[in-house]
Formats: C-alpha cells, sequence, structure tokens
C-alpha cells in the first residue's frame, strides 16, 4: 500500500520570514479593497456612534476600520498557511513507516 | 566568464528574506531608454508630489477629502454615491494595463510602476551620496570606520527625509497639504495623519530602499500574472543569440568573424546594470522588468566596437524565430474595443452627470393616514442632496397620479454646496382618485437657478381602494 512520503521536518515549507510575508502582504492587499468599499457604503462616523464612540473622527474611523479588516485578511490567511501543513508531520527521531 | 560577470555587481549575502538575497548593485546607465526612463520618473514624481499644491477655484485641485466624504478632482465633486465613476475608472486602468502589456510587455513595470520610479530616486540619492556601484561595493566590504558610518548615515538621513516628504504628500491627497504643511512646521499634526505620514514614509523607506527588486519577484501580483498576457508577438526584450555566440573578447575593432565569434564579447556589462541582478543573455526571464538598461549598454558598447547595435534590443518572439510580426491581432482588439467602450461611457456619464441626488425614505410606521377632509395622506422624508459646488435653490413637484396635493416645503428649499437637507413631506389625495392600494408617484426636484439641474425620483403611494 502507498504510503504518504515522510516528513521529518516539512521540506515544502517557507522560511519564517517568508511566511510572514506571505500572510501579512496578500491580507494588505485584500484589506485595502474591503476598506474602500466599506467606506463608500458606511459612513464611520455614525458607525461610531452607534458602537459608542462619539467623539472618534472619519479619519480615525478609517485608519482602525482598516487595520479591523487587515487584522480580519490576516488571520485568514495565517490559517490557510497554518492548515497547508502535512497532518502526518513525524518527529524527527521517529522512524519512517514501512510500506 | 559570465559567471564571474554575474557575481561583479552582487556583495555578499546581506539579509534572508526570500532566497539568500545578494545585494545588487546596479551600475548606471546612459542611452535612449535610461533617458526615457528618467523623464517618465521625473513627470510621475513631480506629479506626485506637485499636484497637491495646485489650487483649483480656492481649494486643492485634486484632495480625496475623506474627513468630509467628499472627492475633489478639479471642477468636480464625487460622493460616496459616484462609487460607479470609481469602479468604471478601475475597468479603464485594468485594461489599458492589459493592452500596454500585450502590446510591448512590461512597460509598466520598466518606466511608470511606483516600485520602479521610487527605487530609481532612492538609488540616485544613494549614487549621490555614496558614489557609484563600484565605490559602494567596496566600501560595504570594506572596514566598518568612521567615514562608512558618516556616509551611510548621510544616506540614510536623506532617504528618511525623503520618505517623511513623501508620507506628508500621501497624506496631503486626504487633508488639504497647506494646512498639513502649516502644523506640521509648528508640531501641530492630528494623532491619524502623523500616523499615516509614519506609516506610508516607513513603508516607502523600506520598498525602495531596501526591498527593491524582491517586491517585484516575489510580492507582485501583477508580475506572477502578467504572463498570460503576452503572446509571440508582444514586445520583449531579448539577446539575440544567434547573432552574439559564441561570447568572447577581443580587441576593438576585430570583425567578430576574423576571431570565429559572435558580437557578444562578453563583458558582463548587461548584468551590471540590471536592476534585478539577471543576464538577459539566458533568455526571456520572470524577474526581468523589461527596463531596457541592458539595451542602452550594449548599445554602448556595440558602438565602441563598431558592430551594429541591436545585440539586445526589443523585439518578439515570432521575430526571434525569423517570422513576422503581427501588431493588429484579436486580443488586441478585444482590449482595444472594451477600453473605447467603457471609457466612452464614462465621459457620456460624467458629461451627463447630474449634481443632485435625492432619497426618498417612506414613513414606516404607518402605511397611510386619513384626514379630517377625507382624504388620503401618505409621510415621507426626503434627503436632498446638494452634489454641486455651489447653493441652490430647488423647487419640488409631484405628479402621477390626479389631484395629488403635497404639504410642506416646496418652493425655495436652499441648500448650500455639499449638504443634505432632510425634508419631511406629507402628500395627499382624494381616495376615489386611487386605482390601487399601491400608486407610482413621481418627486420632481428642480433647481431654480440652473434648470438643467433636475431628477425625477419614484415612490410608492399607499392607500385603500373605494369602489
Amino acid at each position: 500500500m502507498p504510503t504518504l512520503p515522510t516528513t521529518r521536518h516539512d521540506n515544502n515549507q517557507l522560511p519564517v520570514t517568508q511566511q510572514i510575508v506571505s500572510v501579512m502582504w496578500p491580507s494588505f492587499l485584500t484589506a485595502s479593497v474591503a476598506t474602500i468599499i466599506f467606506f463608500t457604503l458606511f459612513d464611520p462616523t455614525e458607525l461610531a456612534m452607534i458602537g459608542g464612540f462619539p467623539n472618534l473622527t472619519r479619519t480615525g474611523g478609517y485608519t482602525i476600520g482598516f487595520f479591523c479588516f487587515w487584522l480580519l485578511t490576516s488571520v485568514s490567511c495565517a490559517l490557510t498557511c497554518y492548515f497547508r501543513r502535512p497532518t502526518n508531520l513525524r518527529k524527527p527521531d521517529e522512524a519512517p513507516p514501512q510500506s | 566568464m559570465s559567471q564571474t560577470a554575474a557575481k561583479d555587481n552582487q556583495a555578499p549575502i546581506e539579509q534572508e528574506l526570500y532566497k539568500k538575497r545578494e545585494k545588487i548593485y546596479p551600475r548606471e546607465v546612459h542611452g535612449v531608454f535610461a533617458a526615457l526612463r528618467l523623464l517618465a520618473m521625473a513627470a510621475l514624481l513631480g506629479f506626485y508630489y506637485g499636484m497637491p499644491w495646485i489650487n483649483w477655484d480656492d481649494r486643492q485641485a485634486i484632495l480625496f477629502d475623506l474627513p468630509a466624504r467628499k472627492f475633489y478632482i478639479f471642477g468636480l465633486t464625487f460622493w460616496p454615491q459616484d462609487f460607479f465613476y470609481l469602479s468604471m475608472l478601475l475597468i479603464i486602468a485594468a485594461f489599458s494595463l492589459f493592452l500596454f502589456t500585450a502590446l510591448a510587455g512590461r512597460l509598466w513595470c520598466g518606466y511608470a510602476c511606483p516600485q520602479t520610479v521610487w527605487t530609481e530616486i532612492y538609488m540616485w540619492i544613494e549614487r549621490k551620496i555614496e558614489g557609484g556601484s563600484r565605490k559602494q561595493k567596496k566600501r560595504d566590504q570594506g572596514p566598518r570606520d568612521a567615514s562608512f558610518f558618516r556616509i551611510k548615515l548621510a544616506k540614510h538621513s536623506a532617504w528618511l527625509l525623503f520618505s517623511l516628504w513623501t508620507g506628508l504628500t500621501f497624506v496631503g491627497y486626504f487633508t488639504p497639504i497647506r494646512e498639513l504643511w502649516g502644523s506640521g512646521l509648528t508640531w501641530n499634526l492630528g494623532p491619524w495623519e502623523t500616523f499615516w505620514i509614519f506609516f506610508y514614509g516607513f513603508a516607502t523607506y523600506g520598498n525602495a530602499g531596501f526591498m527593491r527588486e524582491q517586491v517585484c519577484i516575489y510580492m507582485c501580483p501583477y508580475a506572477r500574472f502578467q504572463s498570460v498576457m503576452f503572446d509571440h508577438d508582444t514586445l520583449i526584450i531579448s539577446y539575440d543569440e544567434q547573432r552574439g555566440d559564441p561570447r568572447g573578447s577581443r580587441k576593438r575593432g576585430t570583425p567578430s568573424s576574423s576571431v570565429g565569434l559572435g558580437d557578444c564579447i562578453d563583458c558582463g556589462l548587461c548584468v551590471q546594470v540590471c536592476p534585478v541582478g539577471i543576464d538577459i543573455r539566458d533568455g526571456l526571464q520572470y524577474q526581468c522588468i523589461g527596463c531596457a538598461a541592458c539595451i542602452d549598454v550594449c548599445d554602448d558598447i556595440m558602438d565602441k566596437m563598431g558592430y551594429p547595435r541591436g545585440l539586445v534590443k526589443y523585439t518578439t518572439e515570432n521575430a526571434l524565430q525569423g517570422k513576422p510580426t503581427k501588431t493588429i491581432r484579436p486580443r488586441l482588439l478585444v482590449y482595444v474595443s472594451v477600453l473605447t467602450f467603457v471609457s466612452a461611457a464614462l465621459v457620456y456619464a460624467l458629461w451627463t452627470r447630474i449634481p443632485l441626488e435625492v432619497d426618498i425614505l417612506r414613513d414606516r410606521n404607518v402605511l397611510y393616514t386619513e384626514t379630517d377632509e377625507g382624504l388620503v395622506q401618505n409621510v415621507y422624508n426626503l434627503k436632498i442632496i446638494n452634489m454641486d459646488d455651489q447653493l441652490h435653490r430647488y423647487s419640488l413637484s409631484v405628479s402621477g397620479l390626479e389631484g395629488l396635493r403635497v404639504i410642506g416645503q416646496t418652493e425655495d428649499i436652499e441648500i448650500v454646496s455639499g449638504a443634505v437637507a432632510d425634508l419631511p413631506l406629507r402628500v395627499e389625495i382624494d381616495p376615489f382618485a386611487l386605482k390601487s392600494t399601491s400608486s407610482e408617484i413621481m418627486f420632481h426636484i428642480e433647481s431654480t437657478v440652473t434648470p438643467e439641474i433636475a431628477i425625477e425620483e419614484r415612490a410608492r403611494f399607499l392607500g385603500p381602494v373605494m369602489r
């Protein structure tokens, strides 16, 4: 029976810096688009009033909105990055399975 | 030989961001395309830094006034409701990019992309302070003495100042730049403005000072998908292998045939000038941003050797294979026709745009009420937005049913430029004039100053049916 290749350390993993960039950068791009569309439809001051922050300026609202979007999109990018790791990771000292 | 040349302009490993990156020290180039690139850079940077300072009718000509949710572009004022125009503009931009890519390859990357343009200006600053590429490399490999740190400090200070100016200009597109400059000089900037100036400035410093070609190679989505717009008739920068190989050095003025070599003298200059650090002679590579620096430098060498120019040149894959190049092809025609259509639609839409918007909200609590005189009454709330840049007085009328009467202000509704007026209105009618429980009525709003500014808005009138 064929088995999946053993991975001592997952050789397909990107270096850490590159992983960080591949999470932060695409999420930055999508967050920018989301911010533009969202705030075209909704006025941040009105949202701030509902949310109980009557003193928030629009510029502040846009900024916070953008970073909230960036947080969300980066979470989803990070999860993708995390879940694409194979689940059959072995400990380095473990013997490869017999096929 | 070519491999030593490839290493020639690279320093020891600097940092490990993607692959082990070796800092590229591109040599300065002069020539036709370098001049074109300089021209594009001057025009684009001039536009970017200069535009916010240009005024139009007492205000900034281009101002995306986010705090007021209004976009000013010369005489026009756009509102969030005008998102439609922005989306059309984006379609036009996308198709122009497709068209130019199919036609002439990575023109955008080589001449107009902000990443390229800012990298160029940052490299220019670097060269002014640190000297040419050889000097820079020697210094980086040399001792860390006082002069090393002095020069690096000078360079980074210049870069940082330029970055801050860039950040300030960026924010100046959203907050009036004259006020911004004034409050910047007196340390009175708002917290958000300060944040964005530093954020954008820092991004520029990082991208143009350090990341450079790595942004193009690893991070740019366009660089990854632009190849699908390429075909065999797209202009690419290519080395003429048939003419150039076998490569080898020889004395100036020696005809290639007499030494049994091709025209390439293997001087390695095309590699030394390359901002992304590739060897164009290895064929078409996705890292190539099409800046044409190698063409300029090779033409120069060809002139010195007395060989014809164009060993490295703009050509097409078809031309390289000796086939004819077709400039006009179906994909271009599709791009051009979509572009023409959308641009015409945008111009038409802008031309016929009426700077007035009305939203009609029916009172949701009651469907209708009956008055003492036995009339049926509906309550509406009108939001009238004057999107023009001057004050208007509007008059209002209602039609659609026989004998409609409006109670409320219908004349001299005065709204200053850019303001929204809330106008509660009651509309009443004799119930016997109603033909169904829900009828369509029309509100007409017209400016008394400029009658061309007039719109009609549909609404429903609810009531009982009496027969």
